[in-house]
C-alpha cells in the first residue's frame, strides 16, 4: 500500500515498514517515528536509528541486538525506553529497515 | 516436580496451572490470540530473566548487597526455518555497591542457573498424542 511519508509517496507493507530502503531519509524517519509514538527524535533516538543505518546499508542485514547495545552505548531497557515497539519492530521500522522475522 | 496442566481458558488463551498457581499465555491479535497474556516465547524468556534474577540476588545477598534489588531486561531475536527463537539477550542490573570485581563471578552465576543450562543442554523431549 502506498502512504505519505516525509513529504513523498513511499510504499509501505501491512505493518507499516518501508519496502524500498532507498526512499528513505530523515522526513521519512521522522513521520515513520510518529507511527510508532515517538513524537521527538532525539539525539538519542538518531544515534540508534544511524547506527542500524549504517550497519544495514553495509551488511545488509539489521545487527544482532546485543551488538546495537553496545555499539551504541545503551542498555536494553534504554532502547525500549526510547522506541516502545522495541529494537526490531520499533527502531528497525524507524531506520527503513525490512521487517524483521517473527511475531514477537 | 508438581504436576504442570494447561487447559484452554478462550480462544487461544491458555492456563498453566501448578501447584496453587495459574498463568495465562495468549498470542497477541497480530497473531490470532486477544493477549491476555504473555505469548508462550515470552514466557519462556521470562523463565530465564527469573532464574538468572533469583540466582543473582541470592548471590548479591550473600555478599551483603541484599538491600538492593536485581533487575533483569530481557528481549529475544526470532528466526526462521524452522521457526524458533534465534537469541535472547539478557541485561542483569546489580544494587549499588556492588564492586566491579564482582562481575565475572557473578556472570557465572547467571549462567549456571538451571533455565539457562537447559537451554544450553537441551533435554529429551518426550510428546505422546492421547
Amino acid at each position: 500500500m502506498e502512504t505519505t511519508l516525509g513529504g513523498k509517496p513511499v510504499e509501505i507493507d501491512e505493518d507499516g515498514f518501508i519496502q524500498d530502503p532507498s526512499v528513505w531519509d530523515e522526513g521519512v524517519a521522522k513521520d515513520l517515528a510518529l507511527t510508532e509514538s515517538v513524537t521527538d527524535m532525539t539525539e538519542a533516538h538518531w544515534k540508534v536509528v544511524n547506527y542500524l543505518r549504517d550497519y544495514y546499508l553495509q551488511y545488509n542485514m539489521a545487527p544482532m541486538i546485543r551488538k546495537l547495545c553496545k555499539e551504541t552505548g545503551f542498555k536494553l531497557k534504554e532502547i525500549y525506553d526510547l522506541f516502545p515497539s522495541g529494537p526490531a519492530k520499533g527502531a528497525c521500522k524507524v531506520a527503513g529497515l525490512p521487517k524483521p522475522t517473527g511475531c514477537v | 516436580m508438581d504436576l504442570i496442566t494447561i487447559s484452554r481458558r478462550e480462544g487461544l488463551a491458555f492456563d498453566i496451572r501448578v501447584r496453587h498457581h495459574t498463568v495465562t499465555s495468549d498470542l497477541s491479535p497480530a497473531d490470532g490470540g486477544r493477549d491476555v497474556g504473555a505469548a508462550p516465547v515470552e514466557m519462556l524468556a521470562g523463565s530465564l530473566g527469573a532464574c538468572i534474577g533469583m540466582m543473582v540476588q541470592r548471590y548479591c545477598d550473600s555478599c551483603g548487597h541484599g538491600d538492593g534489588d536485581v533487575a533483569v531486561s530481557l528481549t529475544l531475536e526470532l528466526a526462521d526455518q524452522p521457526k524458533r527463537i534465534g537469541a535472547i539477550v539478557v541485561d542483569v542490573e546489580l544494587p549499588d555497591g556492588v564492586p566491579a570485581n564482582r562481575r565475572d563471578a557473578i556472570r557465572r552465576v547467571a549462567e549456571q542457573c538451571v533455565i539457562h543450562e537447559t537451554l544450553r543442554n537441551p533435554p529429551r523431549l518426550d510428546v505422546e498424542i492421547l
